[in-house]
């Protein structure tokens, strides 16, 4: 149950449409406020933006990444699980052949973040952690199109280092 | 005729017939690897064990002809026990890689997985590896490490393609498939080795990373590459033709088809007619039909001359010999087409044009004689109008002479080349993979070619062309001569 006071809204009566006093009134309060401000710099709720940027929320989906091997190449291995459970079909993904024991590679990874709705979908359809939203860059506008089209160097230059075991089988 | 029971369920079959073949007939599943109905029975895989009143044992289903009073029980607990025992066995040494493997989502390993074994690998050493992206061919890539050893590959090769190229080396976990030393499987039907098999070993380098089986929706279409017809799966992702696989035909072509006529749609993907041309210049599809509609009758009086391709569905014939006769009565027909080729005694036949019997069977209900293209050749400069439909012509450059020659050239085509070139009035057609209508094979079979992908720019099928013509002459067609496959 909400807790409802009721103010009685005050009579205006000659005090008051005189305005004076209650001139007086809130020039009290604003000049208490902005001196402590001056002064001790307390309880200030604001953050100077854009010097101190609000860190966000550990689990907040941003740009996309794509995370590396420990010798540098591409986690991604082009399975298209990412594409197909995008409910946007925001990523275009064209695979190719490496010589090593990992086969498949993107050639060209593209998400296009004009269709995206960073729901996390790819990120959790991905087998080998190569695709992650937890990069903290916001998706900022652009003013063409093809600006909106992110691709591989583009999600590479976020990602890091992921030793998460790939596939299933030990070694 | 032995009258058993599957299930519960009676069948009476021919003397001789497998137990999984009854099966078949009467809808009931029996996993198998090794089996398939085009090829002689190896029995090797023992997928398909099944528990009969005439063994102690479950026997192989796919082995065991059919017997009178036989009763089969194909999903007993014991015969479930057997094949998640022979499934866990297979997976013994299998990478798992499915993430990077070309058949998941059509593969029968992944699929009888979750239906029969579903639980994680109790082999506790190391896998055994073996070769990957092993090269066979010049359409194959065997990957040995995927190879369940099922041999219907070399069962292609020697009972189908009657090139018997390929072997099975080493025995017990150390087997796979290999091609006899300093050979290359490369016989005309080699990728049919890709599609029997069961798991991702053998992938064709066509196919190999484009796409994954599972984003593609398959349009059931005729292959055009000679007068067989073979019934083809035309695999379509985001409005492109992925890969053609052969689609079963008893009547025509089994379960195979030919590598060339596999590949063959590359060729529709460049060099493509995709705008209306007047004398060179990019023109509006419509203003280049209104052109055509008033200069055609005037044509009449020195001659009209129409060259069908047998690349044209029967629907395409009929529109255009409609559409040409209601501008100019005393138009002529002849019939073009691409140049014989190559033969084989299995698929490939020598005329390389899908519908020149259907294109024969509309002009003789329309009444029309068609005359030789030789004598179209030697009377043109002398005709009123030339009308070639279909870049596949075998006398393509002599046909741009005689189309450089008349006052009016009109080409129909789908690829640039020689015609193209020499015509007033080109105007793009669709592909065999963007058209819509009916073949008619070499044997008289009737088929339905079925669009998979939409055309590309302007490109219209000679039928809508036709009937567009028509309609801006004044006298659209009949609805049956529209038929199928307007634009949409």
């Amino acid at each position: 149950m909400v807790k409802v006071k009721v103010v009685e809204r005050p009579p205006a009566d000659l005090v008051v449409q005189s305005w004076l006093p209650e001139l007086w009134k809130g020039m009290k309060v604003s000049g208490r406020h902005f001196f402590v401000n001056l002064l001790t710099q307390k309880g200030i709720v604001t953050s100077q933006y854009p010097e101190v940027k609000r860190a966000y929320p550990p689990r907040f989906r941003g740009k996309h990444r794509l995370m590396r091997r420990e010798d540098g190449s591409v986690r991604c291995v082009a399975c298209f699980m990412c594409s197909t459970a995008c409910p946007a079909d925001c990523i275009s993904i064209v695979a190719g052949q490496r010589d090593d024991e990992n086969e498949k590679f993107p050639v060209t990874f593209e998400v296009d973040f004009i269709k995206c709705v960073f729901c996390g979908m790819c990120e959790e359809a991905c087998p080998c952690d190569a695709i992650r939203l937890d990069s903290g860059v916001h998706r900022a506008p652009a003013y063409t199109r093809k600006e909106e089209l992110n691709g591989k160097e583009d999600l590479l230059s976020l990602g890091s280092l992921s030793v998460a075991r790939q596939g299933g089988e030990f070694k | 005729m032995p009258t058993l029971t599957i299930d519960g369920r009676e069948i009476t079959v021919e003397p001789g017939t497998r137990i999984i073949e009854a099966a078949d007939r009467l809808g009931i599943d029996i996993p198998r690897f090794c089996y398939h109905p085009g090829l002689p029975v190896a029995g090797n895989c023992r997928m398909c064990l099944v528990d009969t009143n005439r063994s102690p044992k479950p026997v192989a289903s796919c082995w065991d002809p059919c017997q009178d009073g036989h009763v089969v029980v194909t999903n007993s607990p014991r015969v479930l026990e057997a094949r998640r025992a022979v499934l866990e066995y297979i997976l013994l040494n299998h990478p798992v890689d499915c993430p990077i493997c070309d058949q998941a989502g059509e593969c029968d390993l992944q699929d009888l997985y979750f239906a029969h074994d579903h639980q994680p690998s109790r082999h506790p050493f190391h896998k055994h590896h073996k070769d990957k992206a092993r090269v066979l061919g010049p359409q194959i890539i065997y990957d040995a490490e995927r190879c369940i050893n099922c041999t219907r590959c070399i069962r292609v090769c020697e009972e189908v393609a009657k090139a018997p190229q390929l072997v099975q080396v080493q025995r017990g976990e150390r087997a796979y498939i290999d091609v006899f030393p300093g050979t290359q499987l490369d016989h005309p039907y080699s990728m049919c080795t890709a599609d029997v098999c069961p798991v991702g070993a053998l992938t064709t380098r066509d196919f190999r990373f484009k796409c994954r089986a599972w984003l593609t929706h398959g349009i059931q279409t005729v292959c055009g590459e000679c007068s067989r017809g073979c019934g083809i799966r035309a695999d379509v992702y985001r409005n492109a033709v992925q890969r053609l696989v052969p689609r079963h035909n008893p009547d025509v072509n089994q379960y195979w088809a030919c590598d060339a006529g596999r590949l063959a749609y590359h060729r529709f993907e460049t060099g493509r007619v995709s705008a209306v041309r007047i004398g060179g210049a990019a023109a509006d599809y419509a203003k280049g039909v209104r052109d055509v509609a008033e200069a055609l009758p005037g044509a009449d009086a020195r001659g009209v001359v129409v060259v069908l391709t047998p690349w044209m569905t029967c629907e395409d014939v009929g529109a255009v010999v409609a559409a040409v006769r209601s501008a100019a009565p005393g138009a002529t027909f002849a019939v073009g087409g691409a140049a014989p080729g190559i033969q084989d005694d299995i698929l490939v036949r020598a005329d390389k044009n899908p519908n020149r019997n259907g294109v024969a069977k509309v002009l003789a209900d329309l009444g029309v004689t068609p005359v030789a293209l030789d004598a179209v050749l030697s009377q043109a400069p002398s005709l009123g109008a030339l009308i070639v439909c279909g870049a596949e012509q075998a006398k393509a450059e002599a046909l741009a002479g005689a189309l450089a020659a008349v006052p009016l050239s009109i080409v129909l085509a789908a690829l640039e080349g020689p015609l193209t070139a020499a015509a007033r009035f080109v105007f793009p057609t669709t592909s065999p993979y963007e058209a819509d209508g009916t073949w008619v094979n070499e044997s008289g079979v009737t088929q339905r070619v079925r669009r998979a992908v939409e055309p590309v720019g302007d490109a219209k099928g000679f039928e809508v062309w036709a009937s567009d013509l028509a309609d801006r002459l004044g006298t659209p067609l009949a609805a049956r001569d529209r038929a199928i496959g307007g634009n949409p």
